[in-house]
């Protein structure tokens, strides 16, 4: 059995890793340039025709398509369960570490393509360079840890050692699972979801975000070239609203595991309830949704560590990150200090395309978050005090940082999830006030405090209402094994992603006990 | 004679003249030196003391202050309190004289170490470095530059800095220079860059802008210390940094502009694995200029840091692990140097008595005259040691931090720690009267690993 080591992410401190990088770029833009690409449902190996189909640009700029993007419907998501059905018979059976070791090779493929899969990511995504490595890290690390998981928590227990009685628990796949992914982790985040799935003995139907379709793809030819059974895996692009909800539906499938928002979450959580004709098991729902993530900043913090931490934890890909941090709290003196250093250091962060590797923010996902967030900040100029506002370039979908003063805590920017580069702050008075006003969200996924007082470290452990709790450090960037992620409250239901507990949800238990006792003769008793 | 021999008998010359003479953190007197010893005896509050003394100057309260003390010492007080002379009675919610004092004591013993706020209240302390035939060369403390507008203020620091210096005449006397013919007097004063200050977005993914900021930025310090006949080093910072000021540097003082600038320093860290690589890359990039530049060579500040964020991202510490190896490369490096006297005006920065006596020696069995290179060590941890070898006949620079006591503290922390980790020369050779033979020791012995 192999151990699991984490693989580490890209130093760009040194020239020829950036000159790697940046050669990907260019032989990506080589290829768009001449076509673009075509993203076509996977069933069973063969990419199917279908009539309906949606074109996807580039964010960093508008005038450059990147790929036309194929939609499943409900013909393509009943050939895949046929497929997955029979398929599933045979790989469940398949010997836990083969499974293991596909994933592994998978972790190695993509290892070696890692450049290539960023650069897709800087360009479908605008994913600026070290957000897009650190994407294809954790894809990898979710593929060898998952494996590794596998190998240690999946065989079957020996529940009590007795003589005359075998009890075992023995885990089994749970049969067919739907991944519903997220375009803001793009390879990282379907990756997780669908390799769990695998490695525990279920065969999978995988709809990508649409926004995110290229990298999507990219990842199932990855897995069908590891050796993934071309009947486990079906690749399902399209709408959330149209094949999303098709599947989310369907009778035949078993579970759901989903990362996206607070609504689709709910809703999924909601349609997965009701039972269907023909339907005989009870769906099982995993759901990562949103954060209204905050940081504070006690009166003994280290501020440079603090207004760095932020900066990155607010700003880092546009803010469009499910931990990002968007409320932040100063405690006493130091808020307007605090609120100073960050509004001045926003006012230069480098926001350009995110094929360039200087930019720190790059372009926001699309057209509706573009316009959404734009319509959004033009209400926070009129409604709250201004920190620091700004026009971004033209030609993508570029949004600045934002920072706002003052907020009241019960508004809508306090409140609400926004998912884009928008930081609101206020003032308390004490730790403790600082610490309710953070818990009073919804959410409860990734939050922080910057602090040197041990009293205020130890009170925000046992009392900041959040999933990932940062001390001292960004509150983004949870690494595989090492920071196993996920919400509670309305952020989510299900065990931490790349935690100890991940891969119990995609089996049952079933415990087997059997009589070894013959006429009296108990074998071994007499030893 | 062998050079080990010549080594060791040199060496216990300037052990016997230091004699009992400590630098001022390791005397009897001081807040300083009691922490340090009261932490050296008591190992488990080190951390929390250092945590202590890191947190005190950005706390701008007396309750917060109290707070902080209680929370960090708690029972320990008691032991400490009457060491401090400020009461048991240290807890929070108690008016703040007691508070007061321990802000008090802690500035007062950052004054050890930092030679003041501003250029003018350091202007005496420089003179008295002067008077007693100690050069200098002044570094200014400063916060991370997150903004432009911060790079710009630390700009206007150094700007300001080398006016301050290069308009004091008592200073500025070239009439009447420490070591007369040396290239390190050519300017009577010196300052050190923390280059990466000087722009808020230096990233090695933003490498070439950040070194054509930097270069416009640092070329706007070198006319103005050309005119005021200032010398100046940039400093060596992190890995993730460096190879942004290398080029930097080479950029600039290989430029026209600046050819005639008298031995433009840099600095190299011996701790750093390339280290040796990267001083032959230097001594080319010299001969390519045709000038000599002025070569600070270190050990290196960054350890701690360095180590632990290779490790968290899994990289390779660029950094030797053992310090016999640092110690043994930077003999290498030293040599080299040495050897390139035409090319380069070596500085060698050290407080460890073995490594300045080995530079010493080899100088001269190799036949390179004191006027040919320098020796140089921090302001406040190294005076006798300076002394000593000044009594040699040596130029001897002092590395003298200025600025205010927040940004000042990382600096702080970290001589202190330095100063009273294990491995500590200088703990080593005024706290535990080690036998002197063995701190005389060449450090390539037994230390097979050294290429």
């Amino acid at each position: 059995m192999k151990l699991f080591n984490n693989i580490s992410p890209t130093d760009f401190s040194i020239a020829s890793e950036r000159e790697k990088f940046q050669k990907a770029i260019d032989t990506l833009n080589l290829k768009i340039s001449k076509s673009s690409f075509e993203v076509h449902p996977i069933i069973n190996g063969s990419e199917e025709s279908v009539e309906k189909s949606i074109s996807r640009e580039n964010p960093n700029d508008t005038s450059e398509k990147i790929c036309q993007v194929h939609l499943s419907g409900t013909k393509e998501l009943e050939k895949s369960i046929e497929k997955l059905k029979q398929g599933f018979l045979s790989w469940k059976n398949v010997n836990l570490s083969n499974r293991a070791n596909t994933l592994r090779k998978v972790a190695d493929i993509m290892n070696k393509k890692r450049f290539e899969l960023s650069a897709i990511m800087t360009k479908e995504s605008g994913k600026p360079w070290k957000e897009a490595d650190a994407d294809v890290v954790e894809a990898i690390d979710f593929c060898n840890y998952y494996a590794y998981l596998a190998e240690i928590t999946l065989d079957p227990i020996n529940t009590q050692i007795k003589k005359a009685e075998l009890n075992e628990l023995v885990y089994i796949p749970r049969g067919l699972v739907a991944v519903i992914s997220p375009w803001n982790f793009p390879l990282a985040i379907p990756c997780g979801m669908v390799v769990a799935a695998l490695v525990s003995g279920n065969s999978v139907i995988f709809k990508p975000a649409e926004q995110s379709s290229l990298i999507a793809k990219e990842f199932v030819s990855i897995l069908l070239e590891a050796g993934i059974p071309e009947n486990v895996i079906s690749f399902l692009p399209g709408l959330g609203s149209e094949i999303g909800n098709a599947i989310v539906k369907h009778p035949s499938i078993d579970m759901i595991t989903f990362t996206g928002s607070k609504e689709v979450g709910l809703d999924i959580i909601y349609e997965s309830s009701v039972v269907r004709p023909n339907q005989r098991n009870i769906k099982k729902v995993i759901a990562e949704m949103g954060g209204k993530n905050c940081i504070i900043v006690d009166e003994g913090a280290d501020i440079d560590e603090a207004v760095k931490g932020i900066l990155y934890s607010a700003f880092g890909f546009s803010g469009q990150k499910c931990s990002a941090c968007s409320r932040v709290i100063g405690v006493g003196d130091i808020y307007e200090r605090l609120v100073d250093r960050l509004t001045s250091a926003a006012s230069d962060l480098i926001v350009g395309r995110a094929e360039n590797s200087a930019s720190f923010l790059g372009p926001v996902i699309d057209k509706d978050s573009f316009e959404r967030l734009n319509k959004f900040i033009e209400n926070c100029n009129k409604e709250y005090e201004i920190g620091y506002s700004t026009i971004a370039p033209l030609g993508g979908y570029f949004i600045g940082p934002h920072i706002y003063k003052n907020v009241p805590a019960n508004s809508k920017l306090w409140q609400e999830e926004l998912f884009g580069p928008i930081l609101a702050s206020l003032k308390c008075n004490s730790f403790a006030e600082a610490i309710d006003v953070a818990n009073d969200s919804p959410y409860a996924l990734t939050g922080g405090i910057y602090s040197r007082s041990p009293k205020s470290i130890k009170y925000a452990r046992a009392n900041l209402e959040v999933g990932n709790l940062y001390i001292n450090r960004p509150c983004t960037g949870a690494i595989v094994q090492r920071q196993p992620f996920g919400g509670y409250k309305l952020s989510g239901i299900g065990e931490k992603a790349g935690g100890p507990n991940y891969l119990k949800q995609f089996v049952y238990e079933r415990a087997i006990s059997e009589n070894t006792t013959r006429k009296g003769f108990v074998p071994g008793l007499a030893d | 004679m062998t050079l080990e021999n010549e080594i060791y008998q040199f060496g216990e010359k300037i052990f016997n003249s230091i004699g009992q003479n400590a630098p001022s953190g390791f005397g009897k007197k001081g807040l300083a030196s009691k922490l340090m010893q009261w932490s050296m005896t008591k190992p488990s509050l080190k951390t929390n003391l250092f945590r202590l003394v890191d947190v005190l100057p950005a706390l701008t309260n007396s309750d917060v202050v109290a707070k902080h003390v209680h929370e960090y010492l708690g029972e320990d007080l008691t032991e400490l309190g009457p060491m401090f002379k400020f009461g048991m009675k240290l807890a929070p919610g108690l008016p703040s004289v007691t508070n007061i004092a321990v802000k008090k004591s802690v500035k007062e013993m950052a004054q050890m170490f930092i030679v003041g706020e501003t250029p003018e209240i350091a202007l005496p302390k420089l003179k008295n470095l002067k008077k007693n035939k100690l050069a200098f060369t002044v570094d200014l403390l400063g916060e991370y530059s997150v903004s432009e507008e911060e790079a710009e203020i630390y700009l206007k620091r150094y700007l300001h800095a080398i006016k301050v210096f290069g308009e004091d005449t008592e200073l500025q006397d070239t009439n009447k220079p420490i070591f007369k013919g040396h290239p390190g007097c050519i300017f009577p004063s010196n300052v050190s860059v923390k280059l990466t200050a000087l722009y808020s977005q230096c990233t090695p993914l933003n490498f070439a802008k950040s070194v054509e900021v930097l270069s416009k930025r640092l070329s706007t310090i070198l006319k103005l210390a050309m005119k005021n006949k200032i010398g100046v080093y940039i400093d060596a910072e992190d890995s993730e940094h460096n190879p942004i000021i290398y080029e930097t540097i080479k950029k600039v003082y290989g430029s026209e502009e600046f050819l005639d600038f008298p031995f433009p320093g840099l600095v190299i860290q011996a701790y750093a694995k390339d280290s040796l690589e990267l001083t032959k890359d230097i001594l080319d990039f010299a001969k390519r200029r045709g000038k000599p530049v002025a070569i600070r060579l270190v050990k290196g500040a960054y350890w701690d840091s360095e180590t632990a964020s290779s490790e968290l991202h899994g990289w390779e510490n660029p950094l030797f692990i053992k310090k016999e190896k640092t110690d043994a490369n930077y003999e290498k490096i030293t040599k080299l140097l040495l050897e390139n006297v035409d090319i380069c005006l070596p500085a060698i920065g050290s407080h460890n008595i073995r490594s300045l006596s080995h530079a010493c020696c080899y100088a001269e069995k190799i036949g390179v005259s004191k006027d040919k290179f320098e020796l140089q060590m921090l302001y406040g941890m190294a005076d006798p040691i300076a002394k000593a070898f000044v009594g040699e006949g040596y130029l001897a620079r002092m590395y003298v931090p200025l600025g205010e006591m927040i940004p000042g503290m990382g600096y702080l922390v970290r001589r202190l720690l330095e100063n009273t980790s294990n491995e500590s020369f200088l703990r080593n050779t005024f706290h535990d009267q080690n036998e002197i033979k063995s701190l005389l020791k060449n450090p390539s012995e037994n230390n097979n690993e050294i290429v």
